[in-house]
């Protein structure tokens, strides 16, 4: 599978190098959407679990302004933080549903998507039951590879683990969903 | 193969990101940031104190040593532990703070209030608010106004039709049903009150059941936000932006994309100059084009949503190219994958532009 285009890769907009410090309200305007959609995507839900990871991501990035040098920095720095505040969240989650059933746990928690066809939302509630299983390291490395097509060196830097951790945790997820879904 | 339909299928995964619900996360975050530096600010204070008396404490019982004149020493101590306070408490005032009292509490900032004004719509929440008379504080609970007079104050929705304000310091003024009454602190009044929420000085007001569908598809409980929009009728959604897009969004969210347009249309029609017009274009072109199959009218809407520039002409230059091709435009769709190719050369959606346009 090759990337999707990312800023990195494609070379960044010289108007998002230069500027000076970056300013909370422009990087909000800029990256909330990108923070809540990489938070749906891994958390495999859309309301208010999005809401609070969007909150608590643009709240530290106040506190981290001055240590922010430019836009493309921010991006990356949102995506780790977005990414280690999930895997916080989806270890509560687990720790709830071993006092609730599974079905309970999940209620409510369903992936946006309203561009798709009812046959591709069947798939993505079969993908994160599946997702659900998977220990919480190889569910976030398998997401950010495929559902948010990053590369795997930026994998890497938003699981906080060295690059061949990274693809290690990549291809255990994938062999469990390509064995579930081998012959769907 | 595979993987590139997890990488298409992720693609699909978006939340609705409204600006109303980019406005309540925003302000949720200015919320939590003043309370932190609330917090911060009485830790300081706490310790300032705590260190000031020791270290007068410790002069004081110098002095006792040195002085016979015990009792005025004495008295410095307390004084000067009130003084210390008195600045930390002050500044901890110039913030308004609002504190949600339920999980069901459902807050809005009113526009153009720059923060000193909130819609409560649901539940419950306590304002603290530093009195400015050029800029009063508002809070709006359907067609009730609670105007602040310095103070710190609660508004609790005792049921949908009956509301409770309670003053705990300075006053408050509460206009309902046309009379104004001045709560001082310590006292409490309840008023009845129209579900019909908006700003405080609203022109077309919709009453009673009519507005139970905002706060429902507000949570994002579009299908109950559908059924009591349906049920109050067309007239309570008003002939503004952001109420035709929220309706618009119970209607496509509920998996009622049909019932999405004529909303969508009338934000184009009626409000063209608004700035989230384009946001409207770029949506109303997708339920055309996903979800009802009409992919020549979707060309129109995606050129629309482009020809005002903004961050969505990207997308929307994207989508025009799919939606020709999908129309079998074949030649337009070429030369509009072209201009998407010269105008954005690392473009997001580059892959999918060429395909749709034939430059594979």
């Amino acid at each position: 599978m090759s990337p999707k285009p990312h800023l990195r890769l494609a070379g960044p907009p010289p108007e998002l190098v230069a500027g000076g410090p970056v300013d909370f309200n422009e990087l909000f305007a800029r990256y909330g959407r990108y923070v809540a959609r990489l938070a749906s995507r891994l958390l495999g839900s859309g309301d208010t679990d999005v809401d609070d990871v969007v909150q608590d991501v643009f709240l530290l990035a106040s506190r981290r302004l001055p240590t922010i040098v430019d836009m493309i920095q921010a991006r990356g720095w949102l995506a780790t933080v977005t990414t280690r505040l999930v895997a916080r969240r989806l270890r509560r989650r687990r720790f709830r549903a071993l006092f609730l059933s599974s079905s309970a746990s999940r209620r409510g928690q369903e992936a946006p998507a309203p561009g798709a066809t009812a046959e591709e939302r069947a798939m993505l509630r079969r993908l994160y039951e599946v997702l659900e299983s998977l220990p919480t390291p190889e569910r976030l490395a398998w997401s950010l590879r495929y559902l948010e097509g990053e590369p795997l060196d930026l994998v890497a830097a938003a699981c906080g683990c060295s690059l061949a951790t990274a693809k290690r945790r990549v291809s255990a997820a994938k062999k469990v969903i390509d064995e579930v879904f081998g012959d769907a | 193969m595979r993987d590139q339909m997890w990488t298409s299928l992720g693609d699909k995964i978006e939340p609705p990101w409204a600006p109303e619900r980019e406005d309540a996360v925003r302000a949720e975050i200015a919320r939590r940031t003043a309370r932190r530096r609330m917090m911060a600010r009485a830790a300081v204070a706490v310790a300032v104190a705590v260190g000031s008396t020791g270290m007068i404490a410790v002069g004081g019982f110098a002095l006792v040593r040195w002085q016979s004149a015990v009792p005025v020493a004495a008295q410095s101590v307390s004084g000067a532990s009130t003084v210390a306070n008195a600045p930390a408490a002050g500044d901890a005032r110039e913030t308004v703070t609002v504190t949600r009292l339920s999980s069901d509490t459902v807050l809005a900032p009113l526009p153009d209030r720059a923060g000193r004004g909130f819609a409560l719509r649901a539940g419950a929440a306590r304002f603290s608010v530093p009195h400015d008379p050029d800029r009063p504080f508002v809070v709006a609970a359907g067609d009730v106004t609670i105007e602040d007079l310095g103070t710190t104050f609660t508004v609790n929705y005792l049921a949908a039709d009956r509301l409770k304000i309670a003053v705990e310091e300075g006053r408050v003024r509460v206009r309902a049903e046309g009379t104004d009454t001045e709560v001082p602190a310590g006292a409490t009044l309840e008023v009845p009150v129209s579900p019909a929420v908006e700003g405080p000085r609203t022109e077309q007001r919709p009453t009673g059941v009519a507005a139970a569908w905002r706060p429902l598809a507000e949570r994002g409980q579009y299908e109950e936000a559908r059924r009591a929009l349906r049920k109050a009728g067309p007239s309570a959604v008003r002939d503004d932006t952001a109420d035709l897009l929220l309706a618009a969004d119970a209607a496509r969210l509920s998996g009622h994309p049909t019932e999405a347009v004529p909303y969508l249309d009338r934000v184009l029609r009626g409000h063209a100059r608004d700035p989230r017009a384009s946001l409207a274009a770029f949506t109303l072109g997708r339920v055309l084009l996903d979800e009802l199959g009409r992919p020549s009218e979707a060309v129109d809407a995606f050129a629309l949503a482009r020809s005002s520039g903004g961050p969505l002409a990207e997308d929307a230059l994207a989508r025009e190219v799919e939606a020709l091709s999908r129309a079998g435009e074949i030649t337009r769709s070429r030369e509009q994958a072209l201009l998407y190719r010269r105008l954005y050369p690392n473009g997001r959606r580059a892959k999918a532009v060429a395909r749709f346009g034939g430059l594979d």
